[in-house]
């Protein structure tokens, strides 16, 4: 990348938060690498004590990383972590928790203190909010099969019943509504799913092992795989790109996605052997409607875990564009497919004999 | 119609949203919480009239005669003092205050009010734990409760401890109890409803678990163990543990002739026989009768799953409508004042304990490592 296409010089201070994270550590590695030498990271005081120090040791030849440990719920906490910084890359996620309103205060409510506390920055050149593919409905799209960033946004997000995907609506519209009120840039970019050594999970978008069996429901579908240094790339690139960029939506999968059967086969020919279930689907569909049915029928014995709205963002056969990306942010995936598989299943192997 | 509002719009407030909204003849006026983004999140998602971010807008605005209070523990005594004060009857999450001396004042306003309180105990509110009751009510014990064992245990994972450990902020860390005090209410209150007098004899030992030790806490007690007598010598064992597995739910009641074994998680009842039998019979019709009734359990909650009456919350449900119809028909409260405030000692004389420093020992009665002796006290 050249340094006269971005937006703020090598000395100025980027943050980015949940930088202990999956992505956020990459993002660093990521700057770091682009030469920018006053990097800091909001981290969680609960953090990893070791992934900290894994932080703190990036800083070298002149290169500052400053590593902040704070509560994100909490506005002075904000209010210092924001000061003087450029570019915010924020990437911390409430995470795993199947509670909406878990999930919602550790989205929505953190970004609405972080950007509180931009709101009067003199120095903020860009808000990159790290949103997800979770927030796209799926559905009344303008070409059928292809999900790209003019798609429509699940408009009632908690019918889906998922809690992360209701925190990430929610947290794209406060970002939305506060940058536009407050007049901060900003961009948004979407991750499919991001895979790479340390995230051994097999997406439910191939399949669910809920039902002690693994039900393979994607079929032939797209996976929207991007790896996790292409996916930092992507994000990072999006922070500094200097034109044309504001306000803009950005999707990211890699190139050369393989569809969910062909990688299954892959994961247990290169990590484990197990057996699977292959439901049509025609069959998905159904038992998602049946489920969402019986919840209704049942007041609720069983939440609508699986229903219409979710086989739709998760199951139904799509297509997706890397195009906008490429064109507008000149980017390209760096790992290949193949060799970003080959390093997951390495590590996956590892865990599983770790396991043994 | 009863107007109800909700208080602290977090995690558990989701609960009760979902129930009070399935209740016929009842309206979710209101909901609030300090954080207006919070208190919008719930009214998007439930049937609720107004959303809040000022208590006394809420109180003034939408006149409830119910408020539910869900925020954190240690707030549920002003805000259940100040909803009293307008003149609304209000179910207060558990713990139901931070010390007994609170509980009391709660109730001495209630009443000088007319009003009624109900804390949310309800784990006492299954529909094996109604089972349980009447099968004591009924005299199957044979007479007063001799003894009970209460395990209530919690699974702390290694997220939830970092998030606790690593914030020194965390409000659970401002409880006198910290982290028990959030959850040991229902195993306790299960034994205060069968003890009788108000102040049992309590002898507590809590420690850091092995586990948050390698964690580096030093502070936040997760295993807990508690002998109660009361006035009758009716004694119990009360258990938490963060670390044994299984993670057990269950109350044991023994009486003179018979016992009883509840297990929450399995929501089954066993009838423990008093009687034995003859000889080597004792060592094999006995398994057998307990297969038996296992196996009736077993089969009376998938019945009860098809029959659509198997939810998880169903305790809850019964507590907040048996709570309404004590308002609306005025009948008694669901759990008695008395029950309450014996809740409210034990855990206090408990945290008093636990909160103290231990006892030195001497070299020849050393307990193995990890494990503090408090004194001994009354409540």
């Amino acid at each position: 990348m050249e340094s006269d296409k971005y937006i703020v010089g090598h000395d100025d201070i980027l943050l980015v938060t949940g930088a202990t994270g999956f992505i956020g550590t990459k993002v660093v590695e990521n700057l770091l690498e682009q030469g920018f030498r006053r990097i800091r990271c909001f981290v969680r005081a609960s953090s990893d004590p070791s992934k900290v120090e894994a932080l703190r040791a990036m800083g070298h030849d002149g290169a500052q990383v400053e590593v902040f440990q704070g509560n994100l719920l909490m506005r002075e906490d904000c209010r210092v972590a924001v000061r003087g910084a450029s570019i915010i890359f924020h990437l911390a996620v409430g995470g795993g928790s199947r509670s909406f309103p878990d999930a919602f205060m550790n989205s929505v409510v953190t970004t609405r203190n972080l950007l509180e506390a931009v709101a009067s920055s003199k120095s903020l050149k860009r808000f990159v909010n790290i949103s997800s593919f979770a927030v796209y409905s799926n559905r009344e799209k303008s070409r059928r099969r292809l999900l790209d960033e003019t798609c429509p946004v699940e408009k009632e997000a908690a019918l889906r019943s998922d809690a992360y995907c209701f925190a990430k609506v929610g947290q794209d519209e406060i970002v939305k509504e506060y940058c536009e009120k407050f007049g901060i840039p900003f961009v948004m970019v979407r991750p499919g799913y991001v895979y790479g050594p340390g995230h051994d999970a097999i997406t439910s978008r191939v399949g669910i092992d809920t039902f002690g069996i693994f039900l393979h429901l994607g079929g032939s579908n797209s996976v929207p795989f991007t790896y996790v240094d292409n996916c930092a790339e992507a994000i990072v690139l999006a922070g500094l790109q200097k034109d044309g960029v504001d306000g803009e939506v950005f999707n990211v999968v890699d190139d050369d996605l393989p569809s969910s059967r062909q990688f299954l086969r892959l994961y247990k020919k290169n990590v484990t052997h197990f057996s699977s279930l292959y439901l049509p689907h025609f069959v998905s569909y159904t038992l998602c409607f049946l489920w969402e049915k019986y919840s209704v029928w049942s007041n609720g014995q069983l939440e609508p875990t699986f229903n219409r709205r979710k086989w739709h963002a998760v199951w139904k056969k799509t297509y997706y564009s890397n195009e906008k990306l490429k064109t507008r942010l000149g980017w390209t995936p760096k790992v290949p497919t193949a060799e970003g598989f080959r390093r997951y299943f390495a590590a996956c192997r590892t865990v599983e004999e770790r396991h043994a | 119609m009863l107007k109800v509002a909700l208080v602290g719009c977090g995690k558990i407030a989701d609960s009760h949203a979902s129930l009070i909204t399935k209740i016929d003849g009842c309206e979710l006026v209101g909901v609030c919480d300090r954080e207006e983004l919070m208190a919008r999140q719930l009214y998007e998602r439930f049937p609720v009239r107004r959303y809040f971010s000022d208590l006394e807008k809420l109180l003034s605005e939408t006149k409830p005669d119910v408020v539910h209070v869900t925020t954190p523990p240690q707030t549920h005594f002003e805000i259940a003092r100040r909803c009293l004060e307008s003149g609304c009857h209000v179910f207060v999450e558990k713990p139901f205050t931070l010390y007994a001396e609170e509980s009391q004042a709660l109730i001495n306003l209630a009443n000088s009010k007319g009003l009624k309180l109900t804390a949310g105990h309800d784990d006492q509110f299954s529909p094996v734990a109604r089972r349980l009751r009447s099968t004591v009510q009924s005299g199957y014990l044979g007479g007063p409760p001799v003894h009970m064992e209460s395990y209530f245990c919690y699974e702390i994972g290694t997220t939830y401890a970092r998030a606790l450990l690593g914030d020194s902020r965390h409000w659970v860390r401002r409880l006198p109890g910290k982290l028990l005090q959030n959850i040991i209410s229902h195993g306790i209150a299960r034994v205060a409803e069968f003890m009788v007098g108000d102040s049992p004899e309590v002898m507590a030992c809590g420690f850091v678990s092995p586990f948050l030790k390698s964690l580096g806490e030093a502070e936040i007690c997760d295993e807990l163990r508690v002998v109660i007598r009361d006035e009758r010598e009716t004694t119990a064992y009360f258990t938490f543990s963060s670390q044994m597995r299984p993670s057990m739910h269950q109350f044991c009641i023994y009486g003179p002739e018979n016992g009883l074994l509840l297990n929450q998680d399995h929501e089954t009842l066993i009838r423990l026989r008093g009687a034995r039998f003859k000889s080597y019979l004792e060592k094999f019709v006995p398994p057998v009768l307990f297969a038996r009734q296992y196996f009736a359990g077993s089969l009376a909650n998938m019945a009860a799953f098809l029959r659509r009456d198997l939810h998880m919350r169903s305790g809850m449900g019964y507590l907040i409508e048996s709570f309404y119809r004590s308002i609306t028909e005025d009948a008694p409260v669901p759990i008695p004042y008395r029950e309450i405030l014996l809740t409210a000692r034990i855990m206090d004389s408990i945290f008093e304990q636990i909160n103290r420093r231990p006892v030195a020992l001497q070299p020849d009665l050393e307990f193995p490592s990890g494990v503090l002796v408090h004194h001994n006290s009354q409540v």
